[in-house]
């Protein structure tokens, strides 16, 4: 799969009006889920219908971001049945089904970026891969930062292109479509499309729109955090901000980077012989998430399950796959958290201790 | 031989044997896999052992202690089914006010003060104090929330047929609500339980469009300061809130917590 730019790029124009046309056009051929308004305030991605909504005005980040439809809460990984002579029969369940995530804002490019990674280095696993592979992305800019939890362009993921397979940019009333891949190219297709030659300008546009400074800014550059963040362990900040924690795991089931998992085999009640494992989201913050047999638990407060979970997203991961920041800056976490928890805030605060008061040793 | 399985009920409304009854799908292949011996709600005969006793209800006369404690005496597991029988369920609230009140309430204050000389009934306050299953005999086993969930019911029959330990994450119900991609409660200016409450329900009630009440329980872990400071920024008040814990769970919140 080439997800990457490079010599296929090619660009057209397209009227903002004529999109939602496009984009619907898709969905009747494909399975394709786009950010739309749901509940009282939020927004999902949901299947695209005749009737849907489709603007990038007006956007907040979807409760559940879009990487999950990769790998779904609840999943089969495969069927078994006992073999009285041989070894069991394993049939291994996998999601071929083509789908189009539209509207894909940088910030979760950069997530679907990351657990590719995940998900293919060292033990791959099929089950996303296989979804993966008959994903295409239609990502959009953001010029405006989505709300004041946003932190994106901080971690590094405001300009994330890379395996975007068409890339939008509104501007005023036209669209500028970069097609990144011949997947891509595939999909911009149409009397609405009118080709455009030289993107340099409309870029140019892009920019002199775009709010600066971009939402929240950590205290030092990204690439310093990992080394920061290393020297913290007995830090005052981890208790400070756990002490209205429920522990109820939100932060990690909405998080675009964190992928744990519990599996369960279940065998079935018409024949006892045969039966399925099935994976389900798990998270570090929930209590018993890090309980071994025998009933030890390795991370018993919610303190060290807080600085499990930070040190994930800037120290742990970011040293073993060379790229500072798993936490991609959504806000996700912080907007879910009935306890109003920022990951943003505890964050700066360790920096701001780092330089002030050096932790305990 | 298949383990012999039995059903008691106490005071409840026996919703969750119905429950039980309501596994069509799947309970012809249970049957294959034990055999009832009693069960009040579906056949009439009885049984002197059990493998496994499933309990509803709550416990609230001397003779429903004796009646507990003997069929605790002949089973090898006893699981106690539903919030009932888990922990008293709303009829647990009347712990809270004076039996002679409660009475008065019900019946009127003649009917009151003819049953307060009552031989029969008398004294009045064994009648009316409500306790869990698991206050009066040690419960292997808990099948929570009103009803229970025939997925755990289930789970739980087959564990216990093969052997294996059944598995109940003591997760809050938010687990669920965000694998269901449910908006929070709390963002549509309603208050919620479900985040110091027992999930494995699904979050049916939230998924439905109404809030977590917190039928399945607190979780062990529950940090019910911080939910109180929730709810109070809210802007309910500390006597609300008392009653939003005590709707179902009277028996685990006997008073407030320290501030």
């Amino acid at each position: 799969m080439s997800i990457k730019g490079g010599d296929s790029v090619r660009a057209f124009i397209i009227r903002k009006n004529a999109v939602s046309d496009w984009i619907k056009h898709l969905a009747r051929k494909n399975s394709v889920s786009f950010p739309q308004r749901a509940g009282h305030s939020g927004f999902r991605f949901k299947p695209v219908l005749e009737t849907s909504e489709i603007q990038f005005e007006h956007y907040r980040p979807t409760l559940a971001p879009p990487g999950k439809q990769l790998t779904p809460a609840r999943e089969v990984l495969f069927k078994y049945r006992k073999n009285a002579t041989a070894d069991p029969m394993l049939e291994s369940v996998l999601d071929s089904q083509a789908r189009v995530l539209a509207g894909v804002r940088p910030c979760d490019l950069k997530a679907i970026d990351l657990m590719d990674r995940v998900n293919r280095e060292g033990f791959s696993n099929p089950h996303y891969l296989t979804r993966r592979e008959n994903t295409v992305i239609i990502a959009h800019d953001c010029l405006q930062p989505c709300d004041a939890a946003c932190f994106c362009a901080a971690t590094g993921s405001l300009h994330w292109r890379a395996n975007a397979d068409v890339f939008l940019t509104s501007l005023d009333d036209e669209i500028l479509v970069e097609c990144l891949s011949e997947r891509g190219i595939a999909l911009a297709q149409g009397d609405h499309f009118t080709l455009c030659e030289n993107t340099e300008p409309h870029k140019k546009r892009a920019e002199a729109l775009r709010t600066q400074p971009f939402g929240r800014q950590f205290p030092v550059p990204l690439e310093q955090l990992p080394a920061i963040i290393a020297k913290q362990w007995q830090s005052r900040v981890w208790e400070k901000h756990v002490e209205h924690c429920f522990s109820c795991g939100s932060c990690n089931m909405v998080c675009p980077t964190c992928y744990c998992f519990n599996v369960v085999d279940d065998f079935n009640l018409a024949d006892g012989d045969s039966g399925t494992r099935t994976s389900t989201w798990d998270g570090c913050m929930l209590p018993n998430f890090s309980e071994v047999a025998g009933g030890h638990n390795f991370r018993p407060h919610p303190a060290a399950r807080q600085r499990h979970r930070v040190k994930r997203k800037f120290e742990y991961l970011s040293q073993r796959f060379q790229e500072p920041g798993f936490c991609i800056g959504c806000g996700r976490c912080a907007r879910q958290c009935t306890a109003q928890i920022d990951i943003f805030s505890i964050v700066s605060d360790l920096v701001s201790q780092g330089e002030n008061d050096p932790c305990v040793p | 031989m298949k383990p012999k399985v039995a059903f008691f009920d106490f005071a409840s409304c026996e919703g969750c044997q119905l429950a039980v009854l309501n596994c069509e799908d799947v309970f012809l292949n249970i049957l294959e896999l034990v055999d009832i011996v009693e069960f009040r709600e579906a056949m009439s005969e009885t049984a002197p052992r059990f493998d496994v006793a499933f309990i509803e209800g709550s416990i609230h006369r001397e003779q429903d202690v004796q009646r507990l404690q003997d069929i605790r005496a002949r089973s090898t597991v006893l699981v106690a089914m539903g919030a009932c029988a888990c922990m008293g369920n709303v009829q647990a609230r009347s712990n809270f006010i004076a039996p002679a009140q409660n009475f008065q309430w019900v019946y009127g204050e003649a009917e009151r003060n003819s049953l307060q000389t009552d031989p029969e009934f008398w004294p009045l306050w064994a009648h009316t104090r409500v306790r869990a299953v698991k206050e009066i005999v040690a419960v292997d086993f808990e099948l929570r929330g009103c009803p229970m969930v025939p997925e755990e019911f289930v789970h739980l029959v087959k564990s216990l047929v093969i052997g294996s330990t059944p598995h109940f994450p003591a997760n809050a119900v938010c687990v669920e609500c965000k694998m269901d991609e449910n908006e929070c409660v709390f963002d549509h200016g309603e208050t919620c339980m479900g985040p110091i409450t027992y999930g494995g329900c699904k979050a049916v009630c939230v998924t439905g469009g109404y809030r977590c009440d917190g039928c399945r329980g607190l979780l062990p872990h529950a940090h019910r300061e911080a939910h109180r400071w929730l709810l109070k920024e809210k802007g309910l008040s500390d006597a609300h809130i008392d009653n939003r814990y005590r709707l179902f769970c009277s028996t685990q919140f006997q008073g407030r917590e320290k501030p």
